[in-house]
């Protein structure tokens, strides 16, 4: 027997692949293809303070290995996840970690209150969202407005903080360091990249074309991840939770590689919806083949 | 329950230049008229949901339009190739005892077929009307076909005519939303197959959602496990 068993600062994972927020749904949506309960964790869809409704017209659009999404952040809302949704959660014994979103520093002070009071374990704050207060520059860009932002989720949640940082930024170090001087303690990456799809057609006479203006994900941002995700180990001690791209077993020792201590999967579970059951499977039967009796050793090994 | 399946493909055959039927295993033991699957179609990330053109002791049938990478992949399967795909996806057409009028349109006469097969095998009348571009598009098993223009200038006559008490409709978004006003117009229950730019197929990505109508309330409903069947009056087009 190996132990895939990791440890992100105090949050206990039974093996390193989670789930993705905004491709794992809320809670049991994937227990028709496999035990939910045996992956590390699943990460769920953003929740903001008020539900929301998410954008109206085109919301995907298929590029060369890879998807963009404009979604737009549809969800129930916390007060209807907390009801509706966690027991589920719950009940079936899944390792969770709730992602949230907002559009000021007050919604997620508040958010960050309500998981604190509701003694929500973990929660990973996406700051690719629009800070409307600052004219709409993302959170996740800014180091300064970056540093105020955790300092204050910091403040009202105990728990274990995760901020998952954006990789459409020049540089990612300062706010690496804004993240961590806030007290946070882990940091995933990476979230979609801009990206634009054109849908154009020509009918004879005139062309049609819609924009889908979103966050490119899939296999074709994995070099992106893995980049940044070398950039951050080099640059902090922080656990880190790497995504962008993972499809296989070899993506996520190439991740472990370049110091991810764990991992999520996204787009991927679009096409396949059993591939983190999968992925942890492949990653045992490697460790065992391998001698690896522990993620610790392979992860030494990769990193030599 | 939804499963990722293998199966066989068992035949393949043009059914117009652009159009094919592909035929494959599976280990379904039913699918319903209105449900769909959705084929692993490499290299393209996303898998291909179709509708289901028919289905006997296993066998499945769809009609495939030679459109991009995927379309193209699935045209280069011969007999024997293995398919991957999930199945059975969405909900779907209430087969009411019920004189049912089916209004198709190019490739969307597809899940048509399968319909007014099972249709028939419950004893109801049906008619099953499409429309083409061509003469070169038309698909088999039709009862009428409208080559060029448009299948809309045609339904007040077959209404008139035969007097449906339901009409079931799956094709360009334009005859569905066209075809939901008459049936309301007229007070005759229309029920409307849709298509989306769809992700996952079970209702987790949110990718393929619609407006409709609930309880008088406006929501979103996801195409791939809310429908694809919907009332044609609860769509708010």
């Amino acid at each position: 027997m190996v132990d895939l068993s990791c440890k992100l600062g105090r949050f206990y994972l039974q093996n390193p692949v989670m789930g993705a927020s905004g491709t794992y749904g809320y809670n049991n949506e994937y227990g028709e293809f496999l035990d939910v309960s045996k992956l590390g964790a699943i990460v769920t869809k953003g929740i903001t303070l008020e539900p929301r409704e998410g954008n109206e017209g085109q919301r995907l659009f298929e590029t060369a290995s890879g998807i963009i999404n404009r979604i737009g952040l549809e969800n129930v809302g916390i007060d209807a996840f907390l009801k509706t949704k966690l027991p589920l959660i719950q009940k079936r014994n899944i390792n969770y970690i709730l992602n949230i979103a907002g559009s000021s520093i007050e919604d997620y002070t508040s958010l960050a209150l309500v998981c604190n009071d509701n003694k929500i374990p973990a929660i990973e704050v996406n700051v690719s969202c629009p800070n409307v207060h600052k004219g709409c520059l993302e959170f996740g860009t800014e180091p300064q407005a970056l540093f105020e932002l955790i300092c204050s989720i910091r403040r009202a949640y105990e728990g274990f903080l995760i901020v998952k940082l954006t990789p459409n930024v020049t540089e990612i170090e300062p706010l690496v360091q804004a993240v961590e001087s806030a007290g946070a303690d882990c940091i995933s990456a990476i979230n979609t990249l801009k990206g634009l799809g054109v849908d154009l057609s020509f009918d004879g006479v005139n062309f049609h074309k819609t924009f889908v203006q979103g966050g490119l994900s899939g296999k074709c941002i994995k070099p992106v991840a893995l980049s940044l995700v070398n950039k951050i180990r080099a640059f902090t001690h922080l656990p880190i939770i790497g995504l962008g791209g993972i499809a296989t077993m070899w993506d996520m020792l190439e991740f472990f590689a370049v110091g991810a201590d764990a991992l999520q999967v996204g787009t991927e579970n679009f096409t396949h919806p059993s591939i983190c059951a999968s992925l942890v499977s492949d990653l045992e039967k490697f460790m065992q083949e391998n001698n690896f009796e522990t993620l610790d050793k392979l992860k030494e090994a990769l990193r030599k | 329950m939804k499963k990722v399946l293998k199966g066989k493909v068992t035949g393949r055959e043009q059914v117009t230049p652009e159009v094919f039927e592909l035929r494959f295993s599976s280990e379904l033991a039913e699918i319903i008229p209105g449900q769909f699957l959705s084929i692993l179609c490499p290299p393209k990330t996303l898998r291909r949901p179709f509708g289901v053109a028919g289905f006997e002791n296993g066998i499945l049938r769809v009609l495939i339009r030679v459109k991009g990478e995927g379309t193209k992949y699935l045209a280069s399967l011969k007999e024997g190739d293995e398919i991957d795909f999930l199945a059975p996806l969405g909900n779907n057409f209430s087969l009411e005892n019920k004189k049912s009028l089916l209004v198709g349109a190019g490739i969307g006469t597809a899940p048509l077929l399968y319909l007014n097969c099972e249709l028939k095998k419950r004893g109801i009348q049906t008619l099953l009307i499409s429309g083409f571009k061509s003469e070169g598009e038309i698909v088999q098993g039709c009862d009428s076909v409208k080559v060029g223009g448009s299948i809309l200038d045609e339904v007040q006559h077959y209404i008139n005519e035969f007097k449906p008490e339901k009409i079931y409709s799956c094709g360009p978004e334009i005859v569905l939303k066209t075809l939901s006003q008459t049936g309301m117009d007229q007070n005759i229950d229309v029920e409307v197959a849709m298509e989306k730019h769809m992700a996952c197929g079970i209702g987790v990505c949110r990718g393929c959602v619609i407006d409709v109508m609930r309880n008088g309330v406006k929501t979103k409903a996801s195409v791939c496990v809310n429908g694809p069947v919907f009332k044609g009056s609860e769509v708010v087009w």
